[in-house]
């Protein structure tokens, strides 16, 4: 699900004319920069925390501020809370974007194909991406966790597999129009193979609606990890944000702290990715330039 | 325990002291139980069926113990009482067992309940397709009924568990005049039960709730007090929580809010934590560690794994002190049967790491050992993380572990179907009889049959086959209890798998609901004597 | 165009739609049938594992039961067999036909997901038609961020917020559940009682898609506003009620519309994690726990089911879109 649709976006536009037009917009400058906090936390981890998030390190059920060396405070075993923040970081980050990789290469794949080649491979293409439209998305993911098996692995595999079907149709839409323009027939016509056709002239111009999408679709993947996670979905040997909720959730109503402080994480990942995306969409689109 | 222990080849629980018991408990809390009321009950997970003859998972135990006597009950003692059974003895030899029925009590539908009942729930349920009683009841090759309230067992050998599992739960008796002649396993009154109990199954909203209401022709004369019974499905735990804090629900079994708002909830002044009613169940937490593995055959392993636990962190932290540090598989709830000189492991990671080095596992470059995977039994959170704990704590003495989470399907196939695993946690239910449930867990009969439940250890030894097959047959209570104290000095030193708590199951109910925990199997009991004094408004 | 000619091709769309529905709906069966048979272990190992023990003979018994017994391939053209005479077969967990359980459970989430999306684009309109009208000004910018924050907050988050506050904290609305079993309303009684219940897991459900309405609604309303028609309506002096109501609204809705089709299948899904804390007796929640079952024929169903509903949404959104605006036309 996403915010954001992308649709309007025509063609990426100068590099640094990009980027101008992203630094005018303050939310997008904000979600930039939350951005930036949340990927320095993610590098910064293993300096700061350099010991495992999972090590029980203190008196369990320490409040945030209690302690000085916990300033985040301590989760039910004891675990610094702080350093799972900071390693959850980049799992989380690393979940949402390979995730979204997945989904990017099947759905930017499956659409170019379908939109490129037309006919009968759009069309079984097509009925592929609905059948998959048309199940429901979450519960199809848990379906796929439970099936294979909860870890990290089949989580980020269960929501690239479930994620891809709008991008699909999207990317093919695109295309679609492109493949009848001048630059994509002057190139058939010089005898250019499809797949260079594909990868130099299609999808460069496809660019600007894939990036817009993507940024919003590791926010959702964010999002459906901590969702499997609270069902019990989750895999035991990492940090990440959503494991950190799930595991927390039992003690909401009486340390409500452990589960609440990975969540505002959650909430701050989402939002930045989600501005980011609006900056961008805005920034993308001639029609919003003009006004 | 102290019946068997005290009377062991005479086993009688004559009516006359049983009610002396009864006035007693009555006595004690000096207060008239009021009639009437509306009691909300959770039950979690929604029961597959309500009738526990065919089986006998918890929820279902839970509302059938009200639909369903059993010949008898259990003290918190564990000692039987008498309920559709007025008394019972065991012969001499051991040979045979006879139940004195109650007379004048009939079904809901108003047909007579008689030993045909008996008989015909025996021989073709308890014996053919019942999923534990097949064991229990394996020796007895006849049943007479000489007349329609007595029912005499003949048995091949002594089998003296059979008296720690005839309640409700553990030997459902079924309506012989419903079910004759019917395929039981998919017989319509399984959904809708005929019982002989306080209260008559009213309806099942699937996903919503079970109703239940107060029998009025019940034997046991102005009992139940409460007018119905309406067991509520809520599946969220903290949802559990609120509707408990609320009032919404006023009883609720098997440790149903997380533990650390079980602390919370017992400060309410509206709520009570009671832990009794699990005793006949007396669960107890073990890692089971596969023998069959390059690193776990090793005794020495085994061992310095045991050493590198701290049993009262478990309990306490881990568990929030809803668990006690376990001694032996036989827990101390069993009274007799429990044998507390067995070698103990204490908490020594320097003692675990010699352990290891001595038995050729030195650290590495990298401080690792070896790499040990785990997977635990998949019930929820307090699981997860004593699994969590394990991790952590062999990473201590140089051993990585990989925990794998997986649904109940897919952990009891891999456990004991495939037992592709190295180390795997799980609870198991005593019962009153370390026969009955803790023999399961070392009998290498059951290894790789794909058995949910029993040895995943993959444990293998003849003296020890030996001593559970003594203890079957003997005639003597004594007798029993030392074959099973040697049983628990062998595995306790061979360590198959490490007993790490006695679990402390929780029920949470409304201050305003008396006398809702009455014996030791409350939770797969009645509720006939549980009363308002302040019935809730809704 | 002729009555008939157009008649014909309506019947022509209405049939190609409903072959290809099945297509679908048939190409789900086959997927997921496959994919639920890689799941380890089968419904009778739960079952034992559920009693606490069992023996061989007994797992054994009720693979015979349940027809765990037979070989894959053989399960499936039964399970196709079944199918064709639109029978979904037989849930030997619940001793009851797959179809029964989910017309049991079926209504409960409609009723949900209409609630939540019924409040989302009610709410989500309105908001989002004065962030419009406040267009870059502080009421904007407040209603905005505020969407965005239910948006990106997790969804099982804000229910168990919203419980602990308006259940426990000021005790206006039921933790959870469909009805007061207890009390036994009948009449529109039951209907107040049910819809208290509602009130939570809608809200619950429909504060995520909130920010997906404000947005659509604000972007449409500032659109429609520009557009020439509504000059001219301005320029004739219409007041501003009426135009809004009649053009701005009107035209706007179409973008909220394309947005329930596409949603549908969202929604089912967000309603696994609500029917859970909510005790909610819906689909979501059977589904769920079939899967932990090993359920299959009843999780089949269910799969079916929800895809069903999503390719009825759909359809229903494509004959909206004639009704909303005339100039759309059936076709593909």
């Amino acid at each position: 699900m996403s915010l954001v649709e992308p649709i309007r976006v025509v063609s990426l536009p100068g590099r640094s004319g990009l980027a101008g037009r992203l630094l005018r917009r303050p939310s997008a400058v904000a979600g930039l920069a939350l951005l930036g906090a949340i990927v320095g936390m993610a590098a910064g981890a293993d300096v700061l925390y350099p010991a495992d998030p999972l090590d029980m390190v203190g008196t369990p059920f320490l409040w945030p501020g209690a302690d000085p060396d916990f300033p985040l405070g301590t989760d039910m075993l004891g675990r610094d809370i702080a350093a799972g923040i900071f390693h959850g970081a980049r799992m989380s980050l690393l979940i949402g974007a390979v995730a979204t990789l997945v989904s990017l290469l099947i759905g930017v794949g499956v659409g170019a194909v379908a939109g490129f080649f037309g006919g009968r491979t759009d069309h079984a293409l097509m009925h592929v991406t609905e059948l998959f439209q048309t199940i429901p998305p979450f519960l199809f993911a848990i379906v796929i966790v439970a099936v294979l098996q909860p870890n990290v692995v089949t989580v980020v595999l269960a929501i690239g597999l479930t994620s891809w079907p709008s991008l699909a149709r999207l990317v093919r839409a695109e295309v679609l129009r492109l493949r009848d323009g001048e630059m994509v027939q002057a190139s058939i016509a010089i005898g250019l193979s499809d797949a260079r056709i594909i990868l130099a002239h299609v999808l460069p111009n496809v660019l600007a609606p894939i990036v817009v999408s993507a940024s919003i679709m590791v926010a959702s993947a964010i999002l459906t990890e901590s969702s499997l996670a609270f069902l019990g979905l989750g895999d035991p040997n990492i940090v990440s944000w959503g494991s950190m909720v799930g595991s927390g959730r039992e003690v909401l109503r009486t340390d409500w702290y452990v589960a609440t402080v990975p969540g505002l994480a959650i909430v701050a990942a989402v939002l930045a990715l989600n501005l980011l995306g609006d900056g961008l969409n805005d920034a993308l689109d001639p029609r919003q330039n003009r006004r | 325990m102290t019946a068997h222990a005290s009377s062991p080849l005479l086993l009688r629980a004559a009516s006359a002291a049983a009610v002396a018991a009864t006035l007693l408990t009555g006595g004690a809390l000096a207060q008239t139980p009021q009639n009437g009321g509306t009691l909300t009950a959770i039950v979690q997970p929604e029961p597959v069926t309500l009738t526990s003859a065919i089986n006998t998972a918890a929820p279902t135990g839970f509302i059938s113990g009200n639909v369903f006597d059993g010949l008898v009950d259990y003290g918190t003692d564990l000692t039987p009482r008498p309920a559709l059974a007025e008394r019972w003895e065991v012969a001499p030899d051991g040979l045979s067992i006879t139940f004195h029925l109650r007379k004048g009590v009939t079904w809901h539908d108003g047909h007579p309940f008689t030993a045909a009942d008996v008989k015909w729930t025996l021989e073709n349920v308890w014996k053919t397709i019942h999923p534990r009683n097949q064991a229990t009841f394996g020796r007895v090759t006849r049943v007479e009924t000489p007349d329609d309230h007595t029912v005499i067992l003949r048995l091949s050998e002594p089998s003296l568990a059979i008296l720690s599992s005839v309640n409700s739960n553990g030997a459902q008796i079924l309506p012989k005049h419903l079910y004759e002649g019917t395929d039981i396993l998919n017989n319509p009154h399984n959904l809708k039960p005929v019982g002989t109990g306080a209260y008559v199954f009213k309806e099942w909203s699937k996903g919503n709730h079970v109703i239940l209401e107060r029998n009025p022709n019940y034997w046991d004369k102005g009992k139940p007090h409460i007018d119905r019974i309406v067991f509520k499905v809520i599946p969220d735990a903290a949802a559990r929580a609120a509707a408990l804090e609320k009032g919404d629900v006023q009883y609720a079994v098997f440790s149903p809010v997380p533990l650390k708002d079980a602390e919370r909830l017992g400060k309410l002044p509206n709520l009570k934590i009671e832990t009794r009613g699990y005793e006949w169940i007396s669960p107890w937490l073990f890692f089971d560690l596969n023998v069959d593995t390059p690193y776990l055959k090793d005794v020495r392993v085994r061992h310095a794994i045991a050493h590198a636990l701290d049993r009262k962190a478990i309990a306490n932290v881990v568990w929030y002190g809803f668990a006690k540090p376990a001694i032996s598989p036989v827990p101390s709830t069993l009274g007799a049967f429990h044998d507390a000189t067995v070698p103990q492991y204490e908490f020594d990671p320097k003692k675990a790491e010699a352990l290891l080095d001595e038995a050729g596992f030195k650290r590495g470059a990298d401080g690792v050992r070896f790499t040990l995977t785990h997977d635990f039994i998949p019930y929820g959170d307090d699981y997860k993380r004593t699994g969590e704990y394990l991790k952590q704590a062999l990473k201590k003495v140089g051993i990585e572990v990989t925990i794998r989470s997986q649904d109940t399907a897919a952990f009891t196939k891999r456990v004991y179907g495939d037992r592709d695993f190295d180390i795997s946690s799980a609870w198991f239910a005593a019962f009153s009889d370390p026969q009955v449930g803790v023999t399961r867990a070392y009998w290498s009969g059951w290894i790789g049959k794909n058995t949910p439940w029993t040895n995943g250890s993959g444990y293998r030894s003849a003296e020890v086959d030996a001593l559970i097959a003594k203890a079957q047959g003997l005639a003597r209570q004594e007798d029993r209890i030392a074959t099973f104290k040697q049983l628990q000095q062998t595995v306790q030193s061979d360590l198959p798998s490490i007993p790490l708590v006695e679990l402390k199951f929780f029920t949470v109910h409304a201050a305003s609901l008396k006398d809702v925990v009455t014996r030791g199997d409350q939770i797969y009991g009645s509720l006939k004597d549980a009363w308002f004094d302040k019935a809730p408004t809704n | 165009m002729t009555t008939r000619g157009k008649t014909g091709r309506r019947l022509r769309f209405w049939t190609g739609r409903i072959v290809h529905m099945a297509l679908v709906v048939f190409g789900i069966a086959v997927v997921n049938f496959f994919l639920l048979h890689l799941a380890p272990g089968d419904a009778a190992q739960v079952l034992a594992g559920e009693a606490g023990s069992a023996t061989p003979e007994y797992l054994a018994a009720l693979r015979r039961q349940f027809g765990l017994d037979q070989p894959l391939p053989v399960q499936f053209v039964r399970y196709v067999g079944h199918l064709l005479t639109l029978d979904l077969g037989f849930s030997f967990r619940h001793g009851l036909p797959v179809s029964d359980l989910i017309a049991q459970r079926l209504p409960a989430t409609l009723l949900l997901m209409a609630a939540s999306i019924g409040f989302a684009v009610v709410a989500g309109s309105a908001l989002g038609a004065v962030a419009a009208r406040h267009a870059g000004r502080l009421a904007d910018t407040l209603i905005s961020t505020l969407a965005l924050l239910f948006y990106a907050t997790p969804v099982f988050w804000i229910g168990l917020v919203l419980v602990v506050i308006f259940s426990v904290g000021l005790d206006w609305l039921p933790v959870g559940g469909m009805t007061s079993v207890e009390a036994g309303y009948a009449g529109w009684d039951h209907v107040r009682d049910v819809a208290r219940h509602l009130v939570l897991p809608a809200a619950t459900l429909g504060l995520f898609y909130l920010a997906i309405y404000t947005r659509l609604m604000r972007a449409a309303t500032l659109e429609v506003t520009t557009q020439d028609f509504v000059r001219t309506a301005v320029a004739k002096g219409l007041t501003a009620r009426r135009i809004a109501v009649r053009h701005v609204l009107r035209n706007a809705l179409l973008p909220v519309v394309t947005m329930l089709g596409v949603q549908v299948g969202s929604i089912l899904g967000g309603a696994v994690l609500v029917e859970t804390i909510f005790a909610w007796p819906g689909l979501g929640r059977l589904a769920f726990e079939a899967l932990f079952q090993r359920d299959l024929n009843l999780l089949l169903g269910i799969l079916l089911c929800s895809s069903a509903v999503v390719v009825v949404v759909n359809l229903a959104v494509d004959l909206l879109y004639t009704v909303l605006d005339p100039r759309i036309e059936l076709a593909r």
